[in-house]
C-alpha cells in the first residue's frame, strides 16, 4: 500500500483502535476521529455507556496519543438525537422493535465521517467494522461482504449505508478474527486491549429499553393481552414493554409458555400464543435499498435473508419491489420475526440490500 | 509548529520560566510563616504583587492572587455579590452581555441559581459588530442594580469596550462594576484606577506567565467576600497557601508586558495588517468585529468567517499542516459547538460555526502569517468542496436507491 492520509473512525473500543494501529503500521498518515453521539451530562452516558460516551472518547484519545497520531472529536449529538434516538423511541411507541445501530450507520455515521475525511484531505475512511469491501472492477461500486470471522460479522448493520459512500471506505478488520484483533491490541499495548465488547445500545447502557422509552415520551398505551382467538388473558402496562417473540411478562396458558406474536399499538392489544405460532414463512420488507448499487433485474430474487443480528440467513425468494416494499417467502419458517428489525438480503457472503420488516 | 492561538494561551516567556525555576528552589518557605524562610517567600509574593499592580495601574493592596481567569471571574462576581448582599441591602439586579466568557456567564448562573428568586439578570443587546451601546446600559440600570459585569475586550472577536463610560453609568446608579480584563491585559494599556471599575480579572498565562495563576483587582474599600473558607491569606479574600513560584513568574510576566507594551502593540498592529491583507485573498473571507480603528479592538485578535466552510474543519485542516488556530473558546471535551459570541452578533448557527479565530502573540512573526497564507486558501477550498459534495453524494445515493436501476 502507498502511504496516504486516512481517517479512522474511533469509537473508543478495541476494534477501531486496532484498525488504526494496523493502518499506521502499514505506513499511512492516520487521523483519528470520534463522533460524540451522547451528551456528557446525560445520565445514560455518564453511567458508563460502552460506546461514544465521554469515557470512550477518552479511550480513543489515549489510543491516538499512544500511537502518536492526531485525534479529533466531532459533536454529532444533535443529529444523533434526531436520526437515531427519536426514531428508536417512535418505533417502540409504534409497537415495533427498532435496530438503532443500523439506523446510525445508515443515516448518521458515514456522511459526516466521509465529509470530515475529504475536508482534511484524506481520500478514504476506515472503521473497525467486521465486514469486507471488494471491488470487482474499478468502475463499479464495491461489494459489501460478510467478515471472514462469521462470528463477528457486522455486515447486517451496514446494509443501509448508501453504496456510493462505501466506495471510499475501508474495513481493516474484515479479514481478522476477534482473537487476532485482541492479540494485536495487546501487541500494540493499546489501553483498551481488554475492554469488553459493547453489548448494549450505546445510549441505553443499562439495557433497560423500557425505562428509556418511557423517559423519552414513547410509552405505548396499556391494554389487553389476548390470545389468538381474541380472548383476553390479562392486561399490560404499555405496548412498548413487548417485542415479538418475548416470553417475559406474558401469562402462562395452563402452565404452558406463551410468546408475544403481535403488537397492536393503535388498540393497545398484545397478541400471545404458543411458540409454534411464532413461525413465519412470509413477510413484507419496506423501505428497501440496494447496497449493491443497482436493483436486481431478475425477479423473484433468489437469495438468503437474515432477520436478526447473529441469526442464520434463510434461503428465500424475494418478490419485485412495489410501493410498499418487497415480499419475502422463506424456504423454511423463521421464529420471532420482529417488525422494525432489519431484513438483509445476501447472495452468499455478499450483501445485496435490505429493508425493514413490516408489521 | 506555527502557533496562532495566543488568546487561548501564549507561551511562557523565557525570563518568566527562569524566574519560576529559581523561585521554586529559592523560596521553600510558606509566606504565612513568621521565620526567615517564610519572610523571604512573603517578600517574593509582595514584590510580584507590586509588579502586577504596576501593569494594572493599581495599588498593590488592590491585587488578590487567584488560580487564574475562571477563579478570578467567580471570585470577583460572586464575592462582590456576597459582599453587596450585606452592604447594598436590597439591591438584587445584575447586568451582563451575551458576549462574556463562560467563566463570567457561569458565575452569574451560580449566583442566580444558588439563591432562586433573590436575583434578576439583564443581558444587554448586541449590535451586529459586537458593539454594546451606552444607551442600552443606561436603560438597563435600575436603582436595585447591584453589579454590572462586562469584559474590557472580547475573547473571540477582540472588540474593546468603553468600560470607563460603563463604569461612570454604573457608579452613578450606585452599582458595582466588574470587568474581565483577561484578554486586554498586556495587549492594550490598562489603568484600572482611571477606568473606574470596582473589580477586574486578569490571568498570567495570557501574557507570557504560567498557567494556574491570576489576579483579581479589587478597588480599595470595596467589600469582596471569599468563596472558600479556612485561611487568612490575601487579606482574607482568597484563603490558601500562595503559589509562590507561579506568582513570582506572574510578576515577571507583568513587568515584561508593561515594559514592552508599546512595542507589542506596534508589533501586533503590523502583523494584523498583514493578516487582514492575506485573508482578503481567500475568496469570501469576512473579518468580524467593529471598525478598523485601533481604539476599538485588540490588535492581536481576528475572527474570520469562511462561508460554506465549517470553522472546525478549517482549524483541523490547518492543525494537520502544523498551524494552530481556534474556532473560539477552547473546550475540554475537544468538541466545539457554534460560538455563543458569534450567535450573539446575530449570525445564524451555520454562520456561527464558520468562524475561525486567529490570535497573535509575542512569538508571532511575518513568516508565520506567510505560512498561514500559503495553505489557507487551499484548505478552505477543500473544506468547502467536501461540505457540498458529500451532501450531494448522499442525496443522490438516497434518491437513486429508490428508483430504477442505474
Amino acid at each position: 500500500m502507498k502511504a496516504e492520509r486516512i481517517v479512522v473512525a474511533m469509537s473508543g473500543g478495541v476494534d477501531s483502535s486496532t484498525a488504526a494501529a494496523l493502518l499506521q503500521e502499514a505506513g499511512h498518515d492516520v487521523v483519528g476521529v470520534t463522533l460524540k453521539l451522547t451528551d456528557a451530562t446525560g445520565t445514560a452516558a455518564s453511567l458508563g455507556g460502552r460506546c461514544c460516551g465521554p469515557r470512550d472518547i477518552e479511550d480513543a484519545r489515549a489510543t491516538a496519543a499512544l500511537l502518536g497520531f492526531p485525534h479529533y472529536v466531532l459533536d454529532e449529538t444533535a443529529a444523533f438525537k434526531r436520526a437515531v434516538i427519536d426514531d428508536f423511541v417512535a418505533e417502540h411507541a409504534a409497537g415495533r422493535t427498532p435496530n438503532p445501530c443500523v439506523r446510525c450507520n445508515e443515516k448518521l455515521k458515514f456522511g459526516p465521517l466521509l465529509r470530515f475525511a475529504r475536508a482534511v484531505g484524506a481520500r478514504r475512511l476506515a472503521t473497525g467494522h467486521y465486514a469486507r469491501l471488494v471491488k470487482k472492477d474499478p468502475r463499479s461500486l464495491p461489494w459489501l461482504l460478510r467478515a471472514q470471522d462469521l462470528d463477528k460479522d457486522q455486515s447486517y448493520f451496514l446494509f443501509g449505508v448508501p453504496a456510493p459512500l462505501l466506495e471510499d471506505v475501508v474495513f481493516p478488520l474484515g479479514e481478522r478474527t476477534k482473537d487476532e484483533v485482541r492479540a494485536l491490541a495487546r501487541h500494540h499495548r493499546l489501553p483498551n486491549a481488554s475492554k469488553p465488547d459493547s453489548q448494549q445500545i450505546c445510549f441505553v447502557p443499562d439495557g433497560d429499553h423500557k425505562a428509556f422509552v418511557e423517559a423519552h415520551g414513547g410509552a405505548g398505551r396499556p391494554g389487553q393481552v389476548i390470545d389468538e382467538q381474541g380472548a383476553s388473558v390479562g392486561t399490560h402496562e404499555g405496548t412498548h414493554r413487548f417485542t415479538v417473540g418475548q416470553r417475559r411478562g406474558v401469562p402462562l396458558d395452563d402452565g404452558r409458555r406463551r410468546f408475544v406474536l403481535r403488537i397492536e399499538a393503535a388498540t393497545g392489544q398484545v397478541v400471545v400464543g404458543p411458540r409454534d405460532a411464532l413461525q413465519i414463512r412470509n413477510l413484507r420488507v419496506s423501505d428497501v435499498r440496494w447496497t449493491s448499487g443497482s436493483v436486481p433485474r431478475i425477479w423473484p430474487l433468489r437469495c438468503a435473508v437474515q432477520l436478526r443480528h447473529r441469526a442464520l440467513a434463510s434461503p428465500a425468494w424475494v418478490t419485485a419491489p412495489d410501493d410498499s416494499g418487497c415480499g419475502v417467502d422463506l424456504d423454511s419458517p423463521a421464529h420471532g420475526v420482529a417488525p422494525g428489525q432489519a431484513a438483509v438480503f445476501y447472495d452468499g457472503d455478499r450483501v445485496l440490500g435490505g429493508g425493514w420488516i413490516a408489521p | 509548529m506555527i502557533y496562532l492561538d495566543h488568546n487561548a494561551t501564549t507561551p511562557v516567556r523565557p525570563e518568566v520560566a527562569e524566574a519560576i525555576g529559581r523561585a521554586t528552589l529559592e523560596y521553600p518557605g510558606n509566606p504565612s510563616s513568621v521565620h526567615a524562610w517564610g519572610r523571604r517567600a512573603r517578600d517574593a509574593v509582595e514584590q510580584a504583587r507590586a509588579q502586577v499592580a504596576e501593569l494594572l495601574g493599581a495599588m498593590p493592596e488592590e491585587v488578590v492572587f487567584t488560580s487564574g481567569g475562571t477563579e478570578g471571574d467567580n471570585l470577583a462576581i460572586r464575592g462582590l455579590c456576597l459582599g453587596a448582599s450585606v452592604r447594598l441591602g436590597k439591591r438584587n439586579h445584575l447586568v451582563t452581555s451575551p458576549l462574556e466568557h463562560p467563566a463570567v456567564a457561569g458565575a452569574l448562573e451560580a449566583i442566580t441559581q444558588g439563591q432562586p428568586g433573590r436575583w434578576t439578570l439583564t443581558t444587554l443587546p448586541v449590535g451586529p459588530n459586537g458593539a454594546l451601546e451606552l444607551v442600552d446600559l443606561a436603560s438597563a440600570l435600575r436603582d436595585e442594580t447591584a453589579l454590572v459585569t462586562l469584559a474590557l475586550a472580547n475573547h473571540e472577536i477582540g472588540t474593546v469596550y468603553p468600560v470607563a463610560r460603563f463604569a461612570e453609568l454604573a457608579r452613578a446608579r450606585g452599582a458595582l462594576i466588574h470587568t474581565d480584563a483577561v484578554q486586554a491585559a498586556g495587549k492594550i494599556p490598562l489603568d484600572l484606577s482611571a477606568l473606574g471599575v470596582d473589580a477586574a480579572t486578569i490571568s498570567a498565562h495570557k501574557i507570557g506567565g504560567p498557567k494556574g495563576v491570576g489576579a483579581v483587582f479589587v478597588r480599595r474599600g470595596v467589600d469582596l467576600q471569599p468563596l472558600v473558607a479556612g485561611g487568612h491569606q490575601e487579606r482574607e479574600r482568597r484563603p490558601g497557601t500562595e503559589n509562590v513560584a507561579g506568582i513570582v513568574g506572574f510578576g515577571v510576566a507583568c513587568s515584561l508586558a508593561h515594559r514592552r507594551l508599546r512595542d507589542t502593540n506596534q508589533h501586533f498592529e503590523r502583523l494584523r495588517q498583514e493578516l487582514v491583507v492575506m485573508l482578503g485573498r481567500v475568496p469570501g473571507a469576512r473579518v468580524l468585529g467593529a471598525g478598523e480603528s485601533r481604539a476599538e479592538r485588540l490588535p492581536n485578535t481576528v475572527t474570520v468567517l469562511f462561508p460554506g466552510a465549517p470553522g472546525q474543519l478549517v482549524a483541523i485542516g490547518l492543525d494537520l499542516d502544523g498551524i494552530c488556530v481556534s474556532t473560539g473558546a477552547a473546550c475540554t471535551s475537544g468538541s466545539l459547538r457554534p460560538s455563543p459570541v458569534l450567535r450573539a452578533l446575530g449570525l445564524d448557527p451555520t454562520q456561527a460555526s464558520e468562524g475561525v479565530r486567529i490570535s497573535l502573540g509575542w512569538t508571532t512573526t511575518s513568516e508565520d502569517i506567510d505560512a498561514l497564507g500559503q495553505v489557507l486558501p487551499e484548505i478552505v477550498a477543500r473544506v468547502r468542496a467536501a461540505t457540498t459534495t458529500t451532501a450531494t453524494a448522499t442525496a443522490t445515493a438516497t434518491t437513486t436507491m429508490e428508483g430504477p436501476a442505474w
